[in-house]
């Protein structure tokens, strides 16, 4: 009812922030240069760059090991590396850490293994950090957390717990979670790796409607159909670099680089 | 001397009047202990010099038996200007000690919770603190709610300790009807089962707990 007069008011309170100053549109939603990262002495990440505009929907596959997941989970500040630098929206992560964080929050992030938090019912999971973090009153955050369940196509689940969901369930909880804190770009580490091939097409289609509404979204997946669906561009990464960064109808039909030509041909098998 | 049980049931009153102050002493350590311990873990995970002087904080702690705690903070504390009460003493000195017990519990509560619920709180912007107390406490709760009670149990029956500072806790009591009258088996057998019943009534009350906290992850 009055849902979207609360998320403007909600809005209104982020755009108050210094780092919102500026019109968003100019920069590019996430600005990665010559990124490098080590586990130990194994080099993970070696030298990635990559600009993603906003609005725009970029799907990153490759082999296992190639480091699509190390990198998504950089731009998020999960990891953190040694070498480079990460922009969201303008801002340099790891610079100030007020405006980091505020960078940060309005990033959100969805699991391949969900990470429902298992001791708070479903509306719990969505409130917690909108009462926390946000500052919203209990009513207020139930309201926003209900309209964003009824978005995913589960709002008759609200009071039960993550275990009593089947997979497919919990990572459309997992992706309502995230859209609660009203981030300007959703990141997805392989968000239907983890659920039976049966429900892979409920939460895909929970994403691809996310699409279509325009949010930035950087999905590490190796669901091909959505990519050629949704994406802008395919990034293809192989040992820690980007050899290919295409549209999907080309990357699809005729990849240019080897490895993207033999990882297709895997996928296909 | 036969065991009379007339004159045990006489002692029964006696005995049940101190059984406020064994409670007071039981509850407060376990708060105590539980507290300090959860406290202790915390910073002992964000490692560093802290980190690592509260890990040998905790194994110094389980180390030393119970009550050199209790008579270094009861005989030694006055030397350095600070006076304590009997009953201050004895429930610091079992939250001290039980404390570094319980931080081990905790660590295990703690590294049993997937490392994805702590990144999953951070990805939602969620403090260190709130991480702690809305994500990490309550399933580590959950992880840990029987060995814990068995602490609880433990502190219940560590009580009798603070005998050697005068507090008038239950088997006191029963010590002191026995000094009085030479008979030994009725009043200390009296106390055995109170501290029987209460102990028996803790376990019941975290078998309970254990049940409710299981309610969320019930299929």
């Amino acid at each position: 009812m009055n849902i979207s007069r609360r998320m403007a008011a909600m809005n209104l309170r982020f755009q108050k922030d210094p780092l919102f100053m500026q019109d968003p549109r100019q920069t590019p939603a996430v600005e990665i240069d010559a990124l490098h990262k080590w586990y130990g002495t194994f080099h993970v990440l070696k030298g990635i760059d990559l600009r993603v505009a906003h609005g725009s929907r970029i799907v990153i596959c490759g082999p296992s090991g190639s480091g699509k997941s190390t990198l998504i989970r950089c731009i998020n500040g999960l990891e953190a590396y040694r070498q480079g630098t990460i922009r969201l929206d303008g801002t340099k992560l790891g610079e100030d850490a007020v405006q980091t964080a505020l960078a940060r929050r309005q990033t959100g992030m969805v699991f391949q293994n969900f990470n429902l938090f298992p001791h708070l019912s479903v509306l719990a999971n969505c409130t917690l950090a909108l009462r926390r973090v946000a500052g919203m009153a209990r009513t207020e955050a139930e309201a926003l957390a209900r309209h964003y369940l009824e978005k995913v196509r589960i709002p008759e689940q609200a009071s039960k717990y993550p275990a009593q969901l089947s997979g497919g369930q919990q990572q459309r909880v997992a992706i309502a979670r995230a859209l609660c804190m009203s981030p300007r770009l959703m990141l997805f580490d392989e968000p239907t790796s983890a659920l039976d091939p049966e429900m892979i097409r409920e939460v895909l289609d929970v994403m691809t409607e996310l699409a279509h509404d325009g949010m930035t979204m950087i999905c590490v997946t190796h669901e091909m159909g959505f990519a050629r669906e949704v994406a802008d561009a395919v990034v293809f990464m192989d040992r820690g670099a980007i050899v290919e960064r295409a549209e999907p109808a080309t990357f699809f039909s005729a990849p240019s680089h080897p490895r993207a030509r033999d990882f297709l041909g895997t996928l296909l098998h | 001397m036969g065991f009379d049980v007339g004159f045990a049931l006489a002692s029964v009153p006696a005995i049940l009047g101190a059984i406020g102050m064994t409670l007071l002493v039981a509850v407060a350590s376990s708060f105590g202990a539980a507290a300090l311990g959860f406290c202790l873990e915390i910073v002992r995970r964000r490692g560093g010099l802290v980190g690592f002087l509260v890990r040998f904080l905790i194994d110094f702690i389980r180390a030393t038996p119970v009550l050199v705690w209790l008579y270094c903070l009861y005989f030694i504390l006055p030397f350095h200007g600070v006076r304590l009460s009997a009953l201050t003493v004895g429930i610091a000195g079992l939250s001290l000690y039980y404390s570094g017990y319980l931080a081990e519990v905790f660590k295990a509560g703690i590294d049993a919770i997937a490392r994805g619920q702590q990144e999953a709180a951070r990805a939602l912007g969620l403090g260190r603190l709130d991480t702690v107390v809305f994500v990490i406490a309550p399933q580590m709760l959950r992880n840990i709610a029987a060995p814990m009670g068995n602490y609880f149990v433990s502190i219940l029956k560590a009580t009798p300790y603070l005998a050697v500072l005068a507090v008038p806790e239950m088997l006191g009591a029963a010590f002191d009807i026995a000094s009085d009258t030479y008979r030994y088996a009725e009043p200390l057998t009296v106390a055995g089962i109170v501290f029987l019943a209460l102990a028996l009534a803790i376990s019941q009350g975290v078998r309970w707990l254990e049940k409710r906290l299981a309610v969320s992850t019930a299929r």
